[in-house]
């Protein structure tokens, strides 16, 4: 019996597995006709890859593209609070694999004054510092590299917020090697 | 390696990595060199935005390549009634030829641009896995992974992909004689 087509397919991809592979070896050393198949599958395998862009014809904007969104995305004249914190200041942190800045937010106006106690009270609740969670709590669309610290806790103290801010360093369980 | 797609190494190293599979798999679904780039910045674009871990650089490949599909599809999609796939084939201009062996490129750019046609007729769901296939150096199951569909499904369309295309140019010498 001879090799259906879509068998030799794979196996010109190496995708074939054993027992397979091996069978359709045995066999094509023996038939010619599977042989001839072969061939001209891989033939229009290589004329399909043949209608390959070359990178000189697909490269024309690479390093203009990669520039731009370098400018727009990495060159931020406005340096956030988060980002010039962990630069200057936590510089064990930058190291760190992982790092959470969380900002805690207990609405004290409405249980009196006491923290600790509002803290019994009204679960206050913990914000991971991404994108999603500024339009949280300003209520405003954008990232958070739109505010500075210091508009962020105005606004928050101007709604009647006690605000408490940590920053932690997160461990990995394992640490695998940066490559730099 | 972890890839963060906000952290600035890593960003550039994955742009460094994927630009030219990206152009290739969106230059193949929309063949035009201006929209393809357009469709790969967006592409590029979206992956920072996302702000996403990636457990590996294939990860972010894959996630890349889905992207970077689904709006080349899309842009098709939209612009359907304006012009046919295999016309605009037609319509690309051939590459500029400043090699002394002029001759053989220029029967080379005729023989490509017959077998592009002959991929642009393949229905969708067989014309971006063969071109996975064959431009992208993924195996079926990454290829898989990027389509979101089976190992075994990747199989059967690169197989029927290529029967369909056999067919396709042996019609087109018939059409000679
Ligand atoms: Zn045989």
């Amino acid at each position: 019996m001879c090799i259906d087509s879509q068998m030799l397919s794979a196996y010109l991809d190496g995708e074939l597995k054993e027992p397979y592979r091996t069978q359709v070896i045995e066999h094509l050393e023996h038939c010619a006709a599977c042989r001839k198949h072969l061939d001209d599958i891989r033939a229009l395998s290589n004329r399909v890859r043949n209608t390959a862009f070359t990178e000189e014809e697909l490269g024309r904007k690479k390093d203009a593209m990669l520039e731009m969104l370098d400018k727009k995305y990495f060159q931020n004249n406005k340096i956030s609070f988060f980002r010039r914190r962990f630069e200057m200041s936590l510089p064990q942190m930058v190291t760190a694999a992982a790092a959470v800045v969380v900002i805690f937010v207990c609405g004290f106006m409405f249980f009196g004054s006491n923290p600790a106690q509002t803290d019994d009270i009204l679960p206050s609740f913990a914000v991971p510092a991404d994108s999603q969670n500024v339009r949280l709590v300003s209520s405003k669309s954008g990232s958070l590299d739109d505010y500075t610290l210091e508009e962020i806790l105005q606004y928050l103290d101007a709604k009647g917020y006690q605000v408490d801010i940590s920053i932690k360093g997160l461990q990995p369980i394992e640490t695998p090697a940066q490559t730099e | 390696m972890e890839i963060k797609s906000t952290n600035r190494d890593d960003f550039r190293f994955i742009y460094e990595q994927n630009y030219h599979l990206i152009m290739q798999v969106t230059m193949h679904i929309v063949y035009n060199l201006g929209i393809a780039e357009d469709l790969t910045q967006e592409a590029f674009e979206r992956f920072y935005v996302k702000n996403m871990t990636f457990p590996s650089e294939e990860e972010a490949k894959y996630w890349l390549l889905k992207v970077a599909k689904n709006l080349a599809l899309n842009h098709i999609n939209r612009n359907k009634r304006d012009i046919q796939l295999v016309e605009k084939v037609k319509k690309m201009p051939g590459k500029t030829v400043n090699n002394e062996d002029g001759q053989k490129q220029v029967i080379d750019e005729e023989s490509r641009r017959e077998v592009r046609e002959a991929i642009a007729q393949l229905p969708e769901n067989l014309r971006i896995v063969i071109q996975l296939k064959e431009f992208s150096g993924l195996d079926y199951k990454a290829i898989g992974k990027t389509l979101g569909i089976s190992e075994t499904n990747v199989k059967v369309r690169v197989h029927r992909a290529r029967k369909k295309l056999e067919e396709l140019l042996n019609t087109e010498d018939r059409d000679v004689y």
